[in-house]
């Protein structure tokens, strides 16, 4: 009994196991079947016989010059004129690319340059438009996301099977917990999903540059609104710019035969017009501030100060969402057409023409007359509300189904059938279908306009039910919109809306009359009265995937779940879905999800409003953004001998100067011992003329300036409101009415605009205050031979007793004017010699030269660091920041807060007042051994815990060939810098380094060497 | 890009400015204010959403600090002007 039980069901199993396997592997093979014949074997029959069709009256091909160019490993023909996709489409390719995310095949959409779908490599550069893009001989194109084909792509089935686990922002919700999981999923994801890939060499292939164009009056878009506005301002005398992203002239009208001789006319105007410049394959991608605006042509960027714009860039035609309806061979009507009539490609062999506005009709009136079967053409309308003239004779000779729509196409890589069903008279699908064999399926069911320049501009737009399109509700004084971007659709209209917009414009820039307000109003008025081109509907909801977003493959039910999530607003909507960020930047998307997104909310389009639109309209190339690689650097008068002398060069803010010359301890010892001089020209240098300069000095400086004798140098230091140290240096006075002060490098700048705010804002006093930085080279000649060497090139009083330190005399050096400072920033006997810029390197080689028998060096900038460092000197910037204050910064003795007002004075009070906690202060490393790099933290360490508190910081510090011993400058908490010789821990690579500190300089800390 | 009409030599791109923020007269006599008033001045600004009088400076051109009117959401620039004791409060 149990056996025969056992047996049953063995037999049983064994026969519903052959049962089923062979139902699948028949319906196996019938798809396969169907995909072979449907997606393998017409597309190849394509390939053999070509999809070129018979000379066409408006075509832009070349049909005697004809090249080689290829796709993904295969070679085809292109006649000159063509762009990449209407040779592959010629040629009977329908995929074109494999979508962002589920790698689904995507073939032409919009062939306008709008949609992502024939998105390209070429070479190294990356998301090419295959329907703009001309072929070039030979050129390479690739096709971008596919694993490792675009017919056999590995990732789709895959992907298939995984998208019902990957709605919209799954990774948020899923890839946070175990947190390693991210770092394993983020590199595989980022692998799947994507783009073209861009190049890292730092050698790209195009020579990326910037223009600056002007115009008085700038028209974007050369449609025939354009134009007529572009040929009425220009009317007018003033100068136009007539911007158009294609290579021609006409917008939509090239595309009609009847208007080829209106097209051609008006082109020749233009280009006759000696006001009008013309720029094609020209993209206008931003409207910013004051109506400047940034366009591409190529590699070059375009900045462009227009003083009023017309924005005359007319339409998009907008998808419908329906299921299937990414499939290669569902296009947009006005797609077709530009394959059809622009390069003589038949798009399809067998078409339904889904429409709801009069533009469908010429669809496919231009369809039947090339030949091409149209199997149906249905109208979403009723009968009543078509005013195209094509109507009866089309419906004499095509079936024509009226009230019906769309709800799915069917296939596998490309459309094979479409299904449509009629409408209840409230709009809703009634149950009956209608399936219909096809290989092509057009919709034109509305029109987007372009206008997010306009909202760059400030433009504020609202939704006008009855017409389904966005109308503007204001309009600045140097902005206009014009023709189908503002809702004008027939071309008469367009003409007199261009040619008044022009004048208005024209008219506002300063140019001729504007029309009159009636003239103006008129046709607003007219325009009204069109028939309605867009239709409410915008998703026939069904059971397969719907595609709003072909950019990042974002269907209606990802939006939809989304709102149910709570991101509801528009503007979250857009950030959570990433819809509309794609390549498109909305133009395909943006309207569909602002009305799913109104639905889903019961409210209206209008009071959902839509996300702002920022530049870049289209994307642009980073390397056009950033031009030609020009870093411009500031060099000084002896710039060149440095380099002959292979000084190791250093960028100092703008500046280049030497850091060393080989071997900066050899440096610093030839101050030290002998004699070393530096080229300084970079300090900020001002002249300072009138009675009251110590006014204005008194007021900047923090010590006192009104006892300053004549030929006297004196040390001073700069705080803004807040008492912070902004800059130091030394100001001398020549004679009673001139003074002469110096500056920081860094602060050279900065500090001529930081006085003359002052002064222009009451505190001028009849003072001059002139910028000489650039116009004086200046040298240090400091060491204990630097007064021996100077005593042979001048006549000036070098001695002690008649040239003190502090102070500072003119004369002749080495036949040169000069203007001596005896300063000491080194710490040694030193001479800061400034003389003319042009007599620089005259100067610097006389003093060489002259000390060569004292065994001179040229020194740079790390030995400077070196000597002022051993000297205690501190180097704004380098040992303060942007909390820094003077009484801090060990520079108390500079600062006299009992004098009258200056600036930092109240800040300062109060920050004696209320105590320092943290102080400026040398310090020396204990052990020898490694230098703490500056940046360093000084750290306290809890013997018990051992937990460390950073107390402190190194903000110089180096190894000292005077001392022999790692010395720096240091932040370091009072109660630690107020104690000699305290010791402190640096926290350096993991490791204490013991360290102490040390009050006062490290060398010559009576300055016996600066007066000697 | 803004245009900003010099005082001195008129109309011209913004990338030839410096800003200077928004107006801060100084107190007169800073000695006199108390911590409130001196750190208002010091450390707070209105930020305003709407008319701001501010500073700008000629820094590629003639070297004047000015003021300007500007309205900080739709950058309109209602006036520039020179600064004066008596032209600014």
């Amino acid at each position: 009994m149990s056996n025969t039980l056992l047996f049953v069901i063995v037999i049983g199993a064994t026969l519903m196991l052959v049962i089923g396997g062979a139902v699948t592997i028949a319906i196996t093979l019938y798809r396969a079947n169907r995909l072979i014949v449907s997606e393998v074997v017409l597309p190849h029959l394509e390939k053999v016989m070509g999809a070129r069709l018979p000379s066409q009256p408006v075509e832009l091909i070349n049909r005697k010059e004809e090249m080689r160019f290829t796709f993904e490993g295969n070679e085809y023909s292109a006649f000159k004129g063509d762009t990449i996709a209407s040779a592959l489409a010629a040629s009977g390719i329908k995929i074109f690319s494999r979508s962002f995310k589920y790698h689904r095949p995507r073939g032409l959409l919009c062939c306008s340059g709008h949609c992502p779908n024939c998105l390209v490599q070429i070479g190294d550069e990356p998301n090419v438009r295959a329907c703009r893009q001309r072929v070039a001989p030979d050129m390479i194109v690739k096709p971008q996301n596919v694993t490792p084909t675009l017919m056999w792509d590995l990732l789709a089935p895959i992907m298939r099977f995984l998208s019902p686990f990957m709605p919209v922002g799954f990774y948020y919700k899923t890839l946070y917990r175990p947190k390693w999981i991210w770092k394993v999923a983020e590199p595989l994801l980022r692998a799947a999903g994507g783009l073209g890939k861009a190049s890292h060499s730092e050698s790209p292939e195009d020579t990326f540059d910037k223009q600056y164009l002007h115009g008085d009056v700038v028209v974007i878009g050369g449609g025939p609104t354009g134009i007529s506005a572009a040929l009425s301002a220009a009317g007018s005398d003033a100068k136009v710019l007539l911007i158009d992203e294609n290579d021609q002239l006409g917008g939509y009208l090239r595309i009609k035969a009847e208007a080829k001789d209106v097209v051609d006319e008006l082109c020749a105007s233009v280009y006759a017009h000696p006001n009008i410049q013309t720029l094609t394959e020209t993209t206008v991608t931003g409207c910013y501030d004051h109506n400047w605006l940034a366009a591409t042509h190529g590699d070059r960027l375009y900045k462009i100060r227009a003083d009023k714009v017309v924005l005359a860039t007319g339409v998009v035609e907008r998808p419908l969402v329906f299921d299937n309806n990414d499939l290669p061979g569902v296009m947009l009507g006005s797609a077709a057409q530009y394959l059809l009539h622009l390069y003589a490609v038949r798009p399809g062999r067998r078409a339904v023409v889904v429409t709801a506005n009069d533009d469908g009709w010429d669809v496919a009136a231009d369809l039947h007359a090339a030949g091409i079967e149209v199997v149906a053409l249905a109208d979403e309308r009723e009968r009543a509300a078509c005013s195209s003239a094509k109507m009866e004779s089309l419906e004499a000779e095509l079936p024509v189904f009226w009230r019906h729509i769309v709800t799915s196409a069917h296939g596998n890589t490309a459309v094979n059938a479409a299904t449509i069903a009629p409408l209840e008279s409230d709009g809703s699908l009634t149950t009956r279908r209608t399936r219909l064999e096809c290989d092509l399926l057009l919709v034109s069911i509305g029109w987007t306009p372009n206008t997010g320049l306009a909202y760059q501009a400030g433009v504020e737009f609202g939704y006008d039910e009855d017409r389904a399109e966005l109308m503007a509700r204001n309009m600045p004084d140097d902005f206009i919109i014009a023709g189908r971007a503002a809702g004008t659709h027939m071309l008469e209209h367009q003409i007199t809306e261009g040619a008044l917009a022009g004048r208005r414009m024209a008219s506002a820039a300063g140019y001729g009359d504007a029309p009159t307000t009636s003239e103006w109003t008129f046709v607003q008025e007219e325009k009204k009265r069109e028939v309605t081109r867009s239709s409410q509907r915008t998703i026939v909801k069904g059971s397969s995937k719907r595609f709003l977003c072909y950019c990042e493959d974002v269907t209606d039910k990802d939006l939809t779940t989304a709102v149910a999530e709570g991101y509801d607003s528009i503007e979250l909507l857009k950030r959570y879905s990433t819809i509309s960020m794609g390549p498109c930047q909305g133009k395909m998307c943006s309207m569909n999800a602002v009305h799913l997104c109104a639905h889903a909310n019961t409210s209206t389009v209008d009071e959902t409003g839509s996300t702002t639109t920022r530049p870049p309209m289209t994307p642009i190339s980073l390397g056009a953004l950033a031009g030609q690689n020009m870093e411009p650097v500031r060099i000084t008068p002896i710039h060149d001998w440095h380099l002959g002398q292979g000084a190791k060069m250093m960028v100092a803010g703008l500046w280049l100067r030497p850091e060393h010359y080989g071997n900066p301890t050899e440096e610093v010892r030839a101050v030290r011992e002998r004699v070393g001089v530096i080229d300084v020209s970079t300090l900020g240098k001002y002249k300072l003329t009138g009675p009251h300069v110590p006014n204005i000095l008194e007021k900047v400086y923090t010590n006192r300036w009104r006892q300053l004798a004549v030929g006297r140098v004196r040390y001073g230091v700069m705080c803004n409101a807040e008492g912070i140290v902004i800059d130091d240096g030394v100001t001398a006075r020549f004679d009673e009415r001139e003074w002469y002060m110096t500056t920081t490098s860094g602060g050279a700048g900065a500090i001529y605009e930081w006085i003359q705010w002052w002064m222009q804002s009451g505190w001028g006093d009849g003072v001059q205050l002139i910028n000489r930085s650039d116009d004086f080279a200046a040298f240090n000649l400091a060491g204990p031979k630097a007064r021996t060497l100077l005593k042979e090139l001048t006549d000036i009083q070098l001695d002690n007793k008649e040239f003190p330190y502090m102070h500072v005399r003119s004369g002749v050096v080495a036949e040169v004017p000069c203007r001596l400072l005896r300063i000491g920033f080194t710490g040694e006997l030193s001479y800061e010699i400034h003389c003319p810029a042009s007599y620089g390197q005259h100067l610097w080689e006389q003093l060489l030269q002259a000390g060569e028998q004292f065994g001179i060096m040229p020194f740079g900038v790390e030995a400077q660091r070196v000597l002022r460092l051993e000297k205690g000197h501190l180097i704004i910037g380098q040992d303060t920041d942007a909390l820094s204050n003077p009484i801090a910064a060990n520079l108390e003795w500079a600062v006299k807060l009992e004098k009258d007002d200056f600036l930092g004075q109240r800040s300062l009070l109060r920050v004696v007042e209320n105590g320092l906690k943290q102080r400026l202060i040398g310090f020396k490393v204990n052990e020898t051994g490694p230098t703490p790099e500056e940046g360093l933290q000084i750290v306290s360490i809890n013997s018990n815990s051992k937990q460390r508190k950073i107390i402190g910081w190194v903000s110089s510090c180096r190894f000292s060939p005077t001392l022999n011993q790692v010395i720096g400058l240091c932040w370091l908490p009072t109660e630690i810098a107020d104690v000699d010789g305290a010791e402190f821990i640096i926290w350096r690579e993991e490791r204490a380094l013991t360290a102490h500190v040390h009050h006062g300089a490290f060398y010559d800390s009576n300055g016996a060497q600066l007066r000697s | 890009m803004l245009i900003l009409k010099c005082p001195n030599c008129g109309q011209r791109n913004v990338s030839e400015f410096r800003n200077g923020g928004e107006y801060r007269p100084r107190p007169s006599r800073p000695l006199d204010a108390d911590d409130q008033q001196w750190s208002n001045y010091v450390f707070f600004r209105h930020n305003v959403s709407g008319l701001q009088k501010e500073w700008w400076y000629h820094r590629n051109g003639c070297g004047l600090w000015f003021l300007a009117e500007r309205h900080t959401k739709t950058n309109e620039i209602l006036s520039t002007f020179r600064w004066g004791p008596d032209r600014t409060e």
